[in-house]
């Protein structure tokens, strides 16, 4: 494992402790910036150069600016005071550490030995530059491509409709032309 | 260990985190980050079979996956919004009723 990316995923995994770890929400979503830039690190580390970008873009831009916002609008305080018990966190914490160590074992262990010249053949084949990346997309998994964009199309019809007010009166109150509520 | 299986033991970790996450918190917004950072641990796997396997499908299952989140966080937060309109509060002990 090189520097960098022991230096990445350390950043990644402490950023991720902070978004569980801090009470308040706001930092939790810096924290998760941190964590999400860290990723794309490691995703450029791994030669896929476009879903490094995208991760950025999409990702720590996009989804992160609308999480602030929603957190702004709602102005929220940091979580009550109500603590959470500590046999509740030890509970928790347990039953996590069996699930880690139910994934990772036999998902190590299915990768153990992979001779090192299959890996080293298969680092240029798997290298997903744009370019790459496009062909396969516009080809092989075309259609899905075009069900995306109604996926995203059905995702903004529905936070309009969900976001919307529903108590807007729309009849013009008594007394004057100040309309609205 | 090798480089690459070393990928899948943190895309654990941060799985494992993310879920540890969802339990213990009660703020919906961390919630819902904690989801987003369970759906990144899986993209990061994704990411490192495709290196593996020596092609490019764990990749573009990546992308469709970042297409779905962000959906997912469009309706997510719109919903979020809602709920606070009716109960004045993002916890999710305070929004335990079924009607209102």
């Amino acid at each position: 494992m090189s520097f960098m990316e022991f230096v990445l995923a350390a950043i990644g995994i402490a950023s991720a402790l902070g978004v569980v770890g801090f009470r308040n929400p706001l930092s939790s979503a810096f924290s998760l910036i941190v964590h999400l830039l860290s990723i794309a690190g490691l995703y450029a580390l791994l030669g896929a150069h476009f879903l490094a970008v995208s991760q950025v873009v999409v990702y720590a831009g996009a989804i992160m600016v609308l999480v602030l916002f929603v957190l702004m609008l709602l102005n929220l305080k940091s979580e009550s005071g109500r603590r959470i018990g500590i046999v509740r966190s030890a509970l928790t914490l347990g039953v996590g550490l069996v699930i880690f160590l139910a994934i990772s074992g036999p998902m190590l262990a299915q990768f153990e030995n992979i001779p090192q010249a299959t890996l080293e053949h298969n680092v240029k084949a798997s290298e997903g530059t744009v370019k790459a990346i496009g062909e396969v997309l516009y080809s092989e998994y075309m259609v899905q491509f075009e069900l995306s964009s109604l996926v995203l199309l059905v995702g903004v019809v529905g936070a309009v409709m969900l976001a919307k007010r529903k108590n807007v009166q729309l009849a013009p109150r008594e007394g004057g032309m100040r309309g609205g509520n | 260990m090798d480089p690459i299986t070393s990928y899948l033991g943190i895309a654990c970790l941060l799985f494992v985190i993310g879920g540890i996450g969802i339990c213990l918190r009660r703020n919906a917004i961390v919630l819902f980050m904690c989801v987003e950072m369970m759906l990144n641990a899986v993209n990061l796997a994704f990411v490192a079979f495709s290196k593996i396997h020596g092609n490019l499908d764990g990749q573009i299952a990546v992308f469709f996956v970042m297409v779905i989140a962000a959906a997912e966080s469009a309706i997510g937060l719109a919903i979020i919004l809602s709920v606070f309109r009716s109960v004045a509060s993002i916890e999710t002990t305070d929004a335990a009723e079924l009607k209102w």
